[in-house]
């Protein structure tokens, strides 16, 4: 996808967004292209849940420039709507219908549905429909939701937090939705403070903080600034200053020829080092990305 | 909205969620009225009654609605349409207003309706005709018990007037509904709608019944929405067609005004 090109579903400039003194979203910049899985990761409060409602026009920016489909939401935003299913963080659903009536009042809005596609969307949920929403544990009002928004189909879904109260068999089933939506030439705007879950099915990530983009690009990409943990065991003497020298070595510990620590980034350096030297064993760990997000979540922004 | 029935159902679902205060409000004011007008014949005997009122000032009679509390329209206007009757229909139309608009979205519910393909003014109008068909059944039902009352024991009023006043009820709700809707628009905290909406409700009927008992207040009665409803005393007289002007064009306007500046702010999600 090239930016500024027709393939942009999303496209946010400089958005900043304050409630008073208090800034929520600072400055930041998104792009989704079509049939792309983005997953927009970062800890509570990091200003997810704001940009979410500013795309859809739930919220008015305080600056920058939002277009989804080409389209303004603040002036375009039932034609906006009209081509993307959401998904809220905090659901709160009527609670004198039924997932049928609810089903039935969003028909309205949103035209006929597939009654096949209907059926199978409950069954994969294992959602019964004829409850009031009321009678609903938290679990099953969101598999509700999330049938509300993969039953017609759109050219865009966002989902904020949307495996929240789901047991791990029907985030399964999330993930194979989402992928299916995919193939079918949807594009998904994935929030979620798990990476685990985004991982498994994001083209790119974009990693928020304190209402700034911290980290963005392919998991590939990320994953190669990830955190690795190294145990060198060298045949002679430790060459300590070229180990001292070592770029993204931490927390290295010397125990006579055995060498330990925590490469952040490429292992190319550490690599060379020991292709200097005779090494008897060398244990690289796979890296840990909950590991490299909680250290981006934590570093100031 | 883009379809009739989109259209339609933004109406008929917030209509349908107020529909067990609604009937709670219609069985309340409708058993009010009934119980008041069967004890028509009792009052229409009693010339005690008449004759300790007379005893009054009649500052303090024309103030709390009392004169010819023995007459038919003094008996209505004494006991129902006077105060109660009025005070109930506004505080229902305020009520209504306030749970579809305010309340509703400052408890979150409204994120997923203007996520759907819909104008915020158009949810916003939605509910204010939900809203106002509350109003309307509210008013239907109780001028149907009324006239149905007055027939059964035998109260013998001129049904235009009874149809006037009761009119006149529902336009005053109108009124301070849609400052509700108004007020909601700016600001979606339900405890300020209710709390500066029923205030303006009750001054009005404290302005109406007290300020002609000051020299200084008495013409600032025909600031009170009350005397532009009932200053005419339409259970004797005909009413002016201004005075349904004035309550129902400033209901529209606020209401107006309510939706325009919900689709220029912020939408509270919770």
């Amino acid at each position: 996808m090239t930016p500024g090109g027709s393939g942009e579903v999303i496209r946010v400039d400089g958005l900043v967004k304050d409630y008073g003194p208090i800034h929520a979203v600072r400055g930041i910049d998104l792009l989704v292209g079509t049939g792309e899985v983005v997953g927009f990761l970062g800890p509570n409060g990091a200003g997810k849940s704001t940009t979410i409602r500013c795309l859809l026009d739930l919220l008015r920016p305080t600056a920058g420039r939002i277009m989804l489909f080409g389209l303004d939401p603040a002036r375009d935003g039932v034609a906006t709507r009209r081509r993307l299913a959401y998904v809220p963080g905090e659901l709160r659903l009527p609670d004198r219908l039924s997932g049928g009536g609810l089903v039935a009042s969003l028909t309205a809005f949103r035209g006929p549905y597939d009654r096949r596609r209907l059926e199978t969307l409950a069954e994969r949920l294992a959602l019964d429909l004829s409850r009031p929403t009321r009678q609903l544990s938290s679990g099953n009002r969101r598999k509700l939701a999330l049938l509300l928004a993969f039953l017609w189909p759109t050219e865009l879904l966002v989902l904020d937090e949307p495996t929240s109260g789901l047991d791990p068999l029907m985030q399964q089933e999330f993930l194979g939705l989402v992928r299916e939506a995919r193939a079918g030439g949807s594009s998904v705007f994935l929030s979620s403070h798990v990476l685990s879950e985004v991982q498994r099915v994001a083209d790119r990530v974009v990693v928020l903080r304190d209402g700034l983009v911290v980290a963005s690009g392919t998991v590939a990409e990320l994953r190669g600034r990830a955190t690795r943990r190294v145990d060198v065991t060298f045949g002679a003497d430790v060459p300590v200053s070229e180990i001292e020298a070592l770029p993204g070595l931490r927390d290295r510990r010397i125990d006579g020829r055995r060498v330990t620590g925590v490469v952040t980034g490429s292992l190319q350096p550490l690599i060379a080092v020991l292709a200097r030297h005779p090494v008897d064993d060398l244990l690289v760990e796979e890296p840990d990305l909950e590991e490299t997000f909680l250290e981006l979540y934590e570093e100031p922004a | 909205m883009s379809t009739i029935a989109g259209r339609l159902r933004a109406v008929v679902d917030p209509f349908l969620a107020l529909r067990r205060s609604g009937l709670l409000w219609l069985v309340s004011i409708a058993a009010l009225v009934a119980l008041t007008v069967a004890f028509w014949p009792a009052f229409q005997g009693a010339s005690g009654i008449s004759r300790a009122i007379d005893q009054l000032p009649a500052s303090v009679v024309d103030a709390f609605g009392l004169a010819e509390l023995g007459t038919p329209a003094g008996f209505l206007r004494g006991n129902l349409y006077d105060l109660i009757v009025p005070l109930l229909i506004g505080g229902a139309t305020v009520g209504f207003a306030n749970g579809l608009t305010a309340a509703d979205e400052d408890a979150g519910r409204l994120e997923l309706v203007l996520a759907q393909p819909v104008s915020r003014q158009g949810v916003f109008l939605a509910r204010s005709l939900a809203a106002t068909a509350w109003l309307v059944v509210l008013t239907a039902g109780t001028l149907a018990v009324q006239v149905a009352s007055d027939r059964v024991v035998g109260l013998a009023i001129d049904d235009a007037t009874v149809v006037a006043t009761v009119v006149l009820c529902g336009l005053l709700g109108a009124f301070h509904g849609g400052l509700a809707l108004l007020v909601a628009g700016l600001r979606p905290r339900p405890g300020l709608v209710l709390g500066l909406t029923l205030a303006v409700l009750i001054a009005g009927f404290v302005v109406t019944a007290l300020f002609p008992l000051s020299d200084p207040l008495r013409d600032l009665v025909h600031l009170s929405p009350w005397d532009w409803a009932f200053g005419g005393d339409p259970l004797r007289s005909p009413t002016e067609p201004w005075r349904y002007l004035v309550l129902g064009l400033p209901a529209i306007a606020f209401t107006t005004v309510g939706a325009v500046a919900f689709s220029r702010r912020d939408v509270e999600v919770g």
